[in-house]
């Protein structure tokens, strides 16, 4: 059997993805494709060490050191030595009369409203207008300016922006009253009761280039482009078609874009320690903060670990649905 | 038509305007700042560049930061080597395999993907303690490994998933082992993927934190921990903030610029399909 490889570059199984290679057997000038088989998943036990073991070996660590701050959680263990005597709901009873857990639980709420919802808009509204106009030398230059906060930590970008934010040197209030605006000075982030909301404002900033990358991979299909052509030709205004047929369309899109920044607010710590350290006072905690500081500050471990739990639950209530659906679509 | 056009044309350039300020603005501010001393600082002219350019800010910074430099730049090449070998192992299995076991394994994986570290701290910090790892660079590679697996297995695997299986079978045909079709048929064919996963996995261990502060000792302090550090300790010092907070961010967003391709297909991969 003669075998001749062609290798094109079609665009068609995964499209961002690295070229499809398709093969055709030849045989006595046939042209055969041969079907989709599954491959056999008989592994020799040498096979089984190299391809499965380390996969197993880390991802079961990784559960079971879960399942371990399950464990800690119902214990009692207070102080730097482990203590394994079981203590019931005794610290959840504990932190939920916890004014700082409300605070925390308040502040996590408006991080995952408005972290996301705002991010989503915009995001939105970007990938639009860059669809509209076809701005093609644009849209690099928008796409690197936007897209290079992705490359840095939340540390650089706390650090950054916690100076353009200080109240008294800050570049902001320095530029306003420079040019006279001085009444739009503000006290950002030294304000108890607006401190989150600017804390917030650095997220989104950072995390819009992203959001608008990941919505344009699912602007950018063959038949979402013909829809939005021919409701143009019959006369249908933009923002009718931004309503009625692109964001029905993008349903899936919008729904992982939703879940990954609802995630990545869950898990905010960064910016909180760097900008804030939780303060003024408390005003600006959340529970992945507060977590790190109730075990390793206050040794209340047991507590840490059930904080760490109730994160956990939050991020599961997300995730797992969400891993399942691209699950589904994966093997599709 | 042409009016509606006009509004468009407007509309573009505002948003256009708004965003160059709101993404140039900081990084223009930093850099100038970074080349300033502090006499120049405390006149206040933000935006003004300095007529006498301070290179020797970076030289200082630099000296501050090289050990937790060198210690990040061991801890994320051991961490992105390994997990990259793992992972496309791993990946390669996941993909290429449908028993029921093969399908809990992928979900289990990708839920941990996103696991937030938060829930695995203390049973960490207790493990790296106990083994003693934590003494040295063994143990935020360790960590940092266990944490960033699944993800270079869910990306490899998506990767992988793209690559028809005719390539394999005809090896298999010729009697290749699966070791041999995995590191001489699939992995050159895979090489763009592994790129994008390279680069993905090395800026999310450089950039990492939360492990770095809870686990490093003295010796082993990485980057963005000193860059906390410098914060805290030279609080007016703007220009040392700035020049360090630069070399910090310089290597992923060298990295960033030149393979931004990769890096985009990297993040929609993880995005859209895990």
């Amino acid at each position: 059997m003669r075998l001749s490889l062609i290798l094109t570059d079609s665009q068609e199984c995964f499209t961002f993805l690295w070229p499809c290679v398709k093969m055709h057997y030849t045989q006595n000038g046939i042209v055969v494709v041969r079907r989709k088989k599954t491959v056999r998943s008989k592994y020799t036990f040498i096979e089984f060490l190299i391809f499965k073991f380390p996969l197993m070996f880390f991802v079961g660590l990784l559960y079971g050191m879960l399942g371990w701050t399950i464990v800690v959680s119902f214990t009692n263990w207070h102080g730097t030595a482990p203590n394994y005597d079981f203590a019931g709901f005794k610290w959840y009873r504990l932190m939920i009369t916890l004014d700082r857990f409300h605070v925390d639980v308040a502040n996590n709420l408006k991080w995952l409203s408005l972290g996301v919802i705002p991010t989503v808009i915009l995001a939105l509204f970007i990938a639009y207008l860059l669809e509209l106009g076809s701005f093609r030398r644009l849209e690099s230059y928008i796409r690197t300016l936007i897209l290079y906060p992705v490359a840095m930590s939340f540390i650089v970008t706390g650090t950054i922006w916690s100076w353009m934010l200080d109240p008294d040197k800050g570049v902001f209030n320095t530029i306003l009253r420079g040019v006279g605006l001085d009444f739009l000075q503000g006290r950002f982030t030294t304000n108890p009761s607006t401190a989150t909301y600017w804390l917030i404002l650095i997220f989104v900033w950072q995390y819009l280039g992203f959001s608008v990358i990941i919505l344009q991979s699912s602007l950018r299909t063959a038949e979402l482009r013909e829809m939005t052509e021919s409701a143009l030709i019959d006369g249908a205004s933009r923002l009718r078609i931004l309503l009625q047929i692109i964001i029905p369309n993008i349903r899936s899109g919008l729904l992982i874009l939703i879940s990954l920044l609802l995630i990545s607010t869950l898990k905010v710590f960064d910016i909180v320690y760097i900008v804030t350290f939780g303060g003024p006072g408390t005003a600006t905690d959340v529970l992945a903060f507060y977590m790190l500081l109730a075990t390793f500050q206050q040794h209340l471990v047991s507590l840490g670990a059930g904080i760490g739990v109730v994160i956990f639950l939050l991020a599961a209530s997300i995730v797992i649905p969400y891993t399942i659906y691209a699950f589904k679509k994966w093997f599709d | 038509m042409k009016s509606r056009n006009r509004t468009l044309t407007i509309l573009v350039v505002l948003t256009l305007i708004v965003l160059t300020i709101a993404y140039v603005l900081p990084v223009y501010v930093v850099l100038v700042t970074s080349l300033k001393t502090p006499a120049e600082i405390s006149q206040r002219q933000y935006l003004l560049l300095s007529s006498n350019l301070q290179f020797k800010n970076y030289a200082q910074a630099f000296k501050l930061i090289l050990p937790a430099l060198l210690n990040s730049t061991i801890i994320t090449f051991s961490v992105t080597a390994l997990c990259t070998l793992v992972g496309g192992l791993g990946g390669y299995y996941l993909s290429r395999t449908r028993t029921r076991f093969s399908m809990v394994l992928f979900v289990m994986v990708g839920v941990a993907m996103y696991l937030p570290y938060q829930v695995i701290l203390i049973p960490l910090v207790q493990l790296m303690a106990k083994t003693g790892l934590a003494l040295t660079h063994l143990g935020l590679i360790g960590s940092n490994l266990i944490l960033n697996i699944p993800l270079a297995s869910v990306l490899m695997g998506t990767f992988f998933l793209g690559i028809p299986r005719e390539l394999e079978e005809a090896a298999e045909v010729d009697g290749a082992s699966k070791i041999h079709i995995f590191f001489r048929v699939i992995s050159p064919v895979a090489f763009p993927a592994y790129v994008s996963v390279i680069i993905i996995i090395f800026t999310q261990v450089w950039n990492e934190f939360l492990l770095a502060l809870t686990l490093a000792t003295p010796r082993t302090q990485t980057i963005q921990l000193k860059l906390t550090e410098i914060k805290g300790t030279f609080v007016a010092l703007y220009n040392l903030q700035m020049a360090a907070a630069l070399i910090t961010l310089i290597v992923p967003l060298v990295f960033f610029l030149a393979l931004s391709k990769y890096f985009i297909k990297g993040i929609l991969a993880g995005a859209l399909k895990g």
